[in-house]
């Protein structure tokens, strides 16, 4: 057996999020490069078929979803990678609130980029 | 039965020459990560746009697809992402102990389905109106 490495905590709460939302946005990133890039030519993209595809219920949801899950596990691998550097004490502290305010901001923003292509906004 | 290597740290950049198919894996997916973490700042930022306006929105996302250099971005980027899931599916796996006697081969096919996915989109991206 190969000895066990890992950029987490065992057991972590983070390191089960960061598998768990992998394995959601495996199949989500798929889904997106495939639909905007193959099914519809990125370069045909109007924002009359966005926001069709973004009125539907499910889509919405799923995007929105996307945002959220992809932000975190973005983060937090960024975070992760940071640690892995060897940063700590006051350093590991700030790194840690300025990605979560960096988060916040992105998700607020993502979401409100989302109701305008839904109509809402 | 249990068999620990020291190769050293994977931190320590400078002995690459050393570094064997799962620190090379690491490395690539890390750095893979920091580029989509990257461009998902960029893409919220591009489609914002969309705040100002159906007409911003739309002449913003063709002008740029109209650009050669945005669909050469866009096949770096799919390279990116589709060795960030490739690797993310081989992480896995090694997480729940399934394959680890093959993890530097299911790397080496990480890599190979990785460039072929890649080629094969080479069509797709660099076809259609540009500028």
């Amino acid at each position: 057996m190969a000895e066990h490495y890992s950029s987490f905590e065992r057991g972590g709460r983070r390191w089960l999020l960061q598998r768990l939302t992998a394995v959601f946005l495996i199949g989500v990133l798929a889904f997106h490069f495939l639909l905007l890039h193959f099914a519809n030519h990125a370069a045909d993209i109007t924002f009359a078929g966005t926001q069709a595809r973004m009125s539907q219920v499910g889509y919405f949801a799923t995007m929105w979803l996307f945002l959220v899950t992809a932000t975190f596990h973005g983060v937090n691998g960024v975070y992760n990678a940071l640690v892995n550097q060897g940063i700590e004490g006051t350093q590991k502290t700030a790194v840690k609130w300025v990605l979560v305010v960096a988060s916040l901001l992105l998700v607020a923003q993502g979401t409100r980029v989302a109701l305008a292509m839904n109509g809402f906004l | 039965m249990s068999q620990s290597y020291n190769r050293g740290t994977v931190e320590d950049f400078g002995r690459w020459r050393e570094f064997s198919a799962g620190m090379w894996a690491w490395i690539f997916h890390k750095f893979t990560g920091w580029v989509l973490v990257g461009y998902l700042f960029t893409h919220i930022a591009v489609l914002s746009t969309s705040l100002g306006g159906a007409e911003l929105y739309t002449n913003t996302l063709q002008g740029l697809e109209a650009l050669l250099v945005v669909r050469f971005l866009e096949v770096g980027l799919l390279a990116v992402a589709v060795f960030h899931i490739l690797n993310g599916v081989r992480l896995l796996m090694v997480d729940l102990g399934v394959g680890l006697e093959a993890q530097d081969k299911s790397f080496y096919a990480s890599m190979v389905l990785t460039g072929a996915i890649t080629v094969a989109s080479i069509p797709t991206f660099l076809g259609g109106p540009l500028a």
